[in-house]
């Protein structure tokens, strides 16, 4: 008999008696917290009505949490089930937890019914949902809350969530359900989507949300970027745009892009407002222009 | 430009993902070491350069990863499956090495969190944890492992809870303490994997 099987013997009648008694000494939790771990190694057939028991039974709060995260690692519809019946009882402590642990588990049904328990619960719960999904890598089901949502809230929130997942194609998808917000800039600068971004930063029928796309590429960064924002400097029609493009490259940190400017500039409020950058950007060449500006040559 | 990169660039433009031989042999290599370095932390009580020890054979199987990362997309974002899942192109299981150096990721990541107090920059620490957790997270995902990737993909919000520099001690405490639990079932359950694998063979 090997060594493992000998400690799942030993362990599991622990796990039995923590299952049938109360107590709110930490040592003991302790030891079942340890049986619990133990039972990781034993059948699923033999493990699940175990864990089955630890949950109904008497037990603090978090001896019953790390029975969910045993059932998360099941492989069975029983304790999928038991993991969604949790993850719906929004009275009992152990709701979020249980959600927590169906998008662990990433059982598609389970993960879908998740929908209904975000429609009727509270922010955390909804946040919970949310986590859930990002765990799963479920992002089609945070577009759907997203798409739905019936205040900015909801929308935002699941819009972020879709920013941190890099979910592109749902953001864009978004666009043009939900209409542009400036949630939704800042969830394209967070996923990297330059290409998005770009396009709303040419497109001035919005001028806030234009200057709100320049300055997310800012976040973005990159050569292509800091190339793009030299341009939109460059061929800028109002002051906002140029200076959305300033803040841009001060976001990404293109020093040498402001600098080819300030060299470049003859308008000179324009010429000072590019060595103000320089300046906060602690530019490695502002002792050079600072010389420069005060001898008057440039 | 040297030979290797040369030829790493050659392979990647004939978008043929399999890294150089030496690469890979380096990487087993360090898959190897870590194992060697596992067994003897068994046989050896502990002692403070085990910690140090253990965080640099995490790099180096993170930088095995990253290595394939690299070769098989472009700007690093991966595109394909990392280099350790094109080794074996028509096998769906995940592959033995991965299991092995995932294990020690998650060996280390439950000795650094045990090992984090006040005195040190939690904060640091544990964003290195939590970049590390990404890289195996992402090969997980490339690695016909979703239920690891899953459960990777779970402990980087705990993490940042932990990695907050206002939260109160008891709270610190409780996370620890559910991070140390799931780790530890996660490598009872990758042994018992590896076990019934190898009876079976």
């Amino acid at each position: 008999m090997n060594a493992r099987l000998l400690l799942i013997l030993l362990l599991l009648p622990v796990v039995a008696f923590a299952a049938g008694h109360d107590t709110s000494v930490s040592d003991r939790d302790s030891l079942k917290i340890a049986a619990l771990e133990a039972l990781m190694s034993a059948p699923p057939e033999k493990a699940l009505p175990l864990v089955d028991k630890v949950l109904a039974g008497n037990h603090s709060t978090e001896v019953k949490e790390r029975a969910l995260f045993i059932l998360s690692q099941i492989d069975s519809s029983e304790a999928q089930a038991t993991l969604l019946r949790f993850a719906r009882e929004d009275s009992s402590e152990l709701q979020l937890e249980a959600i927590r642990m169906v998008g662990i588990g990433g059982d598609e049904e389970a993960l879908a019914s998740l929908g209904d328990v975000y429609q009727a619960g509270n922010r955390d719960v909804k946040d919970a949902v949310l986590e859930a999904y990002l765990i799963a890598d479920d992002a089609r089901a945070i577009y759907d809350i997203a798409v739905n949502a019936d205040n900015e809230t909801d929308f935002s929130e699941a819009v972020d969530m879709l920013g941190a997942m890099g979910a592109s194609s749902e953001l864009r998808e978004l666009r043009s359900q939900a209409g542009m917000s400036e949630t939704l800039i800042d969830a394209y600068a967070v996923s990297g989507d330059s290409e998005t971004l770009r396009e709303l930063a040419m497109d001035s029928s919005d001028p806030d949300l234009q200057t709100k796309a320049i300055e997310a590429l800012g976040i973005v960064g990159g050569e292509d970027v800091d190339n793009t924002l030299v341009e939109i400097y460059r061929s800028a029609q109002s002051d906002e745009v140029r200076e959305a493009a300033l803040t841009g490259m001060l976001i990404s940190g293109h020093d040498s892009g402001v600098l080819e400017l300030y060299r470049g500039a003859t308008d000179p409020v324009q010429k000072r407002q590019l060595l103000e950058y320089l300046v906060m950007m602690d530019s490695e060449a502002i002792y050079d222009v600072i010389d420069q500006a005060l001898a008057g040559d440039q | 430009m040297n030979d290797d990169i040369r030829k790493l660039v050659e392979a990647h433009e004939a978008d043929v993902h399999r890294p150089p031989a030496h690469v890979v042999e380096q990487w087993h290599s360090a898959i190897d070491e870590a194992a060697a370095l596992e067994r003897g932390r068994q046989q050896q009580s502990w002692h403070p350069g085990s910690f140090f020890w253990g965080a640099a054979v995490t790099a180096a199987l993170a930088i095995g990863i990253g290595i394939g990362f690299v070769l098989s997309g472009d700007n690093g974002v991966p595109t394909q499956g990392p280099m350790i899942a094109n080794l074996e192109p028509s096998v769906k299981a995940t592959p033995a090495a991965f299991t092995r150096g995932l294990a020690v990721h998650l060996r280390d990541s439950r000795q650094q969190i045990a090992n984090l107090d006040d005195s040190t920059d939690r904060t640091m620490l544990v964003l290195q944890i939590i970049e590390q957790n990404r890289m195996f997270e992402s090969a997980a995902k490339h690695n016909n492992a979703p239920k690891l990737a899953r459960v990777l993909r779970a402990f980087e919000p705990v993490l940042l809870q932990l990695a907050a520099s206002d939260i109160a001690p008891e709270n610190a405490e409780a996370l620890r303490a559910q991070l140390a639990f799931e780790l530890n079932v996660m490598l009872t359950k990758l042994a018992s994997e590896s076990s019934d694998e190898s009876h079976t063979t």
